[in-house]
């Protein structure tokens, strides 16, 4: 029940509160660039979905298991190298060439599944799809992640569990947030905007009061956790 | 202000734009934040204040010429399929370094920076620069472009977080400068307050653009 | 086909060990330097929030599975420095909590680290609004927060318009105090 608690406060907060887009700033190229049109919004929200979670899924695999200091693969690696030491195996300062490497490699495998299984979806996407990697949305999951795993007291580290939801609901937050966005864009097409402001600079306006109407949820988690405690 | 293709006519021995044109572009003509749209990242997170604004202006300047010089130096060795991953990986490499030199040498400001430093390996500046200059110019050239690309940036940062911070927290980097009345606008520190600013301040340099090709033509 | 793509990556197998090489010096410089950051960060903390106990004289010591520091002087230990605080996704308090040698009385405490909104909840990190009233209110029972004005010593003056907040560190240093109390008892230098 604690345990559950716990997601359900994760994913409140990673889709909601917290929303990766209007919170934290991140995944906001795609956001101004490919939210003209509902559908290829929530179609690109989705494509981030996916490979957000493939890539938390495998950056905390790597993290807890060989890149933590103290993890189990390398501090066994370490005892075969030099037994009876006194340090601790630490390969942390390698976190972010894996994680990039681990985001290249997922949209990579993304876009190889799809142009097999779904080539117009495939085609729909363009260009689209390889910039997912340049998606600092993903990068940030992973390093969530790092934070609540590498250098964290074994008692306090996240399980696969905990940080599978904060990947997949920050993923849902985000296709909330640009699927909202593209509503919006295509109705303000209609609108008589001044010159000066048409295309990326309303869009940000615009984006600023939807942000506002995302603080409404400022506080929730916080009475969540008093009332499913 | 004359434009700089005009200004420095001489190209570079390689055929594209020279040392000092690239240097100039970057800092209005081709500028990361109004002009190209890029890094938009750190440009609505960092900016509620000068100092963390500046500082992660200055991390972006060190990765942006390292990982310049690095693929300018390797550029012949460069395969079409592979050249990203290089770049990333290059840039990765150097965010790493100047993280851990925030965290030894600049400790609370890399605490309030947090995760936007490693943010900048994805920073569509860096892998764009490392495209369209270094992997097809010089050593000498990539370090100007980047400079001038690193210049402009930090000039994008510094207009909004200038905004931002006098309105909404009356001073200027961590300096009072508006009297102690002045009701601070906390929305500005806030996200909202980041999403405005950016769309006001573009909105004005368009219209500024605007009006500069109308009076000229 | 394969072949060449083996062949064109040898410049990524070259640069990523090249890389590797550089990044594991760079941790080998600079690792220590940032250990030395992060312990300062409570270190320096410590004469504030523990009268008379000084830097020199204090020490990280692991009470009970947690990390805590005996703030000291050159008399001998007086009292205790608990680093504290809730981990959660944006939702990240960091405390340290300065009582007492017999873990009876509070004797200050810091915000490390807080997420909480500006102008508002973030108060909680003011010295002069929120922090000073710690310094004195007792140890050994449940702080409880309110609004009409404190009056006890288990009582603690919520911030106007940040009552979560303030909530929410009381809820942090009861959990500590009452987890940690028997184990700091236990761990005092027999006299």
């Amino acid at each position: 029940m604690e345990y559950l608690s716990s997601i359900i406060l994760i994913a409140i907060s990673a889709a909601l509160i917290n929303n990766f887009v209007l919170y934290y700033f991140v995944g906001i190229c795609p956001f101004l660039g490919v939210s003209r049109r509902v559908d290829m919004a929530f179609g690109m929200g989705c494509a981030v979905t996916f490979v957000i979670s493939i890539a938390a899924f495998l950056s905390w695999v790597l993290t807890a298991f060989v890149l933590r200091p103290g993890a189990p693969l390398a501090s066994w690696v370490w005892q075969r190298l030099s037994p009876g030491s006194e340090g601790v195996a630490d390969l942390s300062i390698l976190n972010y060439l894996v994680y990039i490497f681990v985001i290249a490699s997922s949209v990579q495998f993304v876009e190889m599944y799809l142009r097999k299984f779904y080539p117009p979806l495939y085609k729909s996407f363009g260009i689209y799809l390889p910039l997912i990697t340049t998606n600092c949305a993903i990068l940030f999951a992973c390093l969530e992640i790092m934070k609540h795993v590498s250098g964290v007291p074994a008692a306090e580290m996240w399980d696969l569990g905990r940080a599978l939801a904060l990947a997949f609901f920050g993923g849902v937050g985000f296709t909330l947030a640009i699927v909202l966005m593209a509503g919006m864009r295509e109705d303000l097409e209609l609108c008589d905007v001044p010159r000066a402001l048409r295309g990326p600079a309303i869009a940000l306006i615009v984006s600023g009061i939807l942000a506002m109407a995302f603080m409404g949820f400022t506080g929730v988690d916080r009475n969540l956790a008093a009332l499913l405690r | 202000m004359p434009d700089a293709r005009t200004a420095a006519a001489e190209t570079s021995s390689d055929g594209g734009p020279s040392a000092a044109e690239r240097f100039l572009n970057g800092i209005l003509p081709e500028n990361p934040t109004y002009r190209q749209m890029l890094g938009m990242c750190p440009t609505l997170a960092i900016t509620n204040g000068m100092r963390s604004a500046m500082t992660m202006a200055g991390a972006v300047l060190f990765v942006l010429v390292c990982a310049n010089v690095m693929v300018s130096l390797i550029r012949g060795l460069l395969k079409p399929h592979l050249r990203i991953l290089v770049f990333t990986l290059t840039i990765a490499a150097f965010v790493t370094i100047v993280d851990r030199l925030l965290a030894a040498y600049m400790y609370a400001m890399s605490k309030q920076l947090g995760p936007y430093v490693p943010l900048i390996i994805v920073n569509c500046i860096i892998i764009s620069r490392c495209e369209v200059c270094a992997a097809k110019q010089s050593v000498p050239t990539a370090i100007a472009d980047a400079v001038g690309q690193s210049l402009g940036f930090a000039l994008g940062l510094a207009s909004i977080a200038t905004v931002r911070e006098i309105l909404g927290a009356g001073t200027w980097f961590g300096l009072p400068v508006l009297p102690a009345a002045w009701p601070a606008w906390v929305i500005m520190v806030l996200p909202p307050g980041a999403f405005i600013t950016l769309g006001l301040l573009m909105g004005g340099v368009n219209w500024f653009l605007a009006r500069r090709q109308t009076a000229r033509g | 086909m394969r072949n060449n793509y083996i062949a064109q990556a040898w410049l990524v197998i070259v640069l990523g060990l090249v890389f590797g090489g550089a990044l594991a010096g760079v941790q080998a410089a600079l690792s220590d330097r940032i250990a030395q950051n992060k312990l300062e960060e409570a270190l320096s903390q410590i004469p504030a929030l523990v009268p008379g106990a000084t830097k020199e004289a204090s020490t990280e010591v692991e009470v009970g599975g947690a990390r805590v520091f005996r703030a000291g002087a050159a008399s001998g230990q007086l009292g205790w420095v608990i680093p504290c605080g809730r981990q959660g996704f944006g939702d990240r308090i960091e405390l340290l909590v300065g009582v007492d040698r017999g873990v009876e009385r509070i004797t200050g405490l810091y915000v490390l680290e807080q997420k909480e909104t500006p102008g508002l909840g973030n108060k909680i990190a003011d010295a002069r609004l929120f922090r000073n009233q710690f310094a004195g209110k007792t140890a050994t029972r449940y702080l409880v927060v309110t609004k009409q004005g404190a009056k006890t010593d288990y009582e603690i003056d919520a911030i106007t318009g940040a009552t979560i907040s303030s909530m929410a560190v009381c809820g942090i240093v009861n959990e500590t105090l009452g987890r940690l109390r028997a184990e700091l008892l236990a761990a005092l230098p027999k006299e």
